[in-house]
């Protein structure tokens, strides 16, 4: 699919809404190298979401519509939470799952959709919140890593249930006292970058989203690894700054603040060696300037 | 009565490659980049009234961003 299919009629041109007919006109659509720096110059794929303001899961979802490789052939597949929210906005094909189910209902697609286009490319990507990736969807997750379904499962870990009021939740971190937990969380984070690792995710990579071009690199290594080699997994923390206590033009501060050195979300990224040959391959223009560099 | 932002055109320095406040704004389509002026403009109707924008353009001592009343 291109740009093409989503042409509008010319007779019908006048009557379809300014948003959809920006959409056609400025769309990034089939554009080669898509990344972050369009955003501004280009229509983006989301619109007018009904986030609250200053949303941190927001800007995460403007970097992630804005570097999928090819939107026109992605699927995604969301699952019940804030992002659900989101899904009714977004310029790319979306399916809303059962809560937990997310994964699950990837893998059947991603195989239907070898079997009916088997000379295409189509990539499918999972966007889930944590309650839905790791409490509710842990069995469904893991499963489909076990498996070696081919897809990107990204998981937008706000560390609590927001959309309910506050409720603990599994990636919640040890001690901290929600709306709705009076008592504490009683056990560590769930380390699901390292269950990812050892289940057999390709790509995981574990981080927040005040750094747009690392988002960037991210996002497109890992659904370039799972066209080819196997799942892979990205966690990304968009802090509810309403049931953390912070003010709306809090939560840039709040990310910053929590991926320093040894802080639960710095940055880390395992490749797997197979992943890794695989990337030389796709990005050989960029290793040949950097060793160019070295040598110099 | 709503918060919007405001560019102040003579400070912004889009054209020297800022895209802060576009980059971190929360909503989608609102802060865009002016091609013939050469700064950043605020769709208002978009427009939360979050204060991110103004946050990270003074960070950078910029601050050529404001919240107006409207």
């Amino acid at each position: 699919m291109s740009k093409e299919k989503i042409k509008i009629n010319q007779e019908f041109y006048d009557i379809m809404p300014l948003e959809y007919r920006e959409l056609v006109e400025e769309g990034t659509y089939g554009k080669e190298n898509r990344g972050w720096k369009d955003v501004g110059e280009s229509k983006e794929l989301i619109e007018e979401h009904s986030l609250c303001a200053g949303c941190p899961e927001s800007i995460a979802f403007r970097y992630v519509l804005a570097c999928l490789p090819a939107p026109e052939d992605t699927i995604m597949v969301g699952s019940t939470g804030c992002t659900s929210l989101v899904f009714p906005h977004v310029a790319v094909h979306n399916i809303h799952s059962l809560f937990g189910n997310q994964n699950a209902v990837a893998s059947g697609l991603k195989r239907a959709l070898s079997f009916r286009f088997p000379d295409k490319i189509k990539d499918v990507v999972v966007l889930a919140g944590d309650g839905a990736t790791v409490d509710i969807g842990l069995d469904m997750t893991l499963q489909s890593w076990f498996r070696q379904e081919k897809f990107t499962t990204i998981c937008f870990d706000n560390e609590l249930y927001a959309n309910t009021g506050g409720q603990s939740s599994g990636l919640m971190q040890k001690g901290f006292v929600a709306k709705m937990a009076p008592a504490g969380k009683k056990f560590d984070k769930v380390p699901l970058p390292e269950i990812a690792k050892s289940s057999g995710c390709h790509y995981v990579v574990k981080m927040t989203v005040s750094k747009p071009n690392r988002v960037e690199k991210a996002i497109r290594e890992a659904i370039l690894v799972a066209r080819e080699i196997g799942p892979t997994y990205i966690q990304l923390y968009t802090p509810c700054i309403l049931e953390i206590g912070k003010q709306m033009m809090e939560g840039l501060q709040e990310m910053r603040d929590s991926e320093g050195p040894n802080k639960r979300f710095e940055f880390e990224e395992y490749v797997s060696d197979e992943a890794r040959a695989y990337l030389d391959t796709v990005n050989p223009k960029k290793k040949k300037r950097k060793k160019a560099i070295v040598t110099k | 009565m709503y918060a919007v932002a405001e560019v102040i055109d003579d400070l912004c320095v889009a054209n020297k490659g800022c895209r802060l406040c576009i980059m971190y704004c929360p909503e989608a389509n609102t802060i865009l980049f002016d091609k013939e002026k050469k700064v950043a403009v605020v769709v208002e109707p978009r427009c939360k009234g979050c204060e991110l924008c103004v946050v990270v353009c003074s960070a950078a001592k910029h601050n050529a961003i404001e919240l107006v009343h409207r």
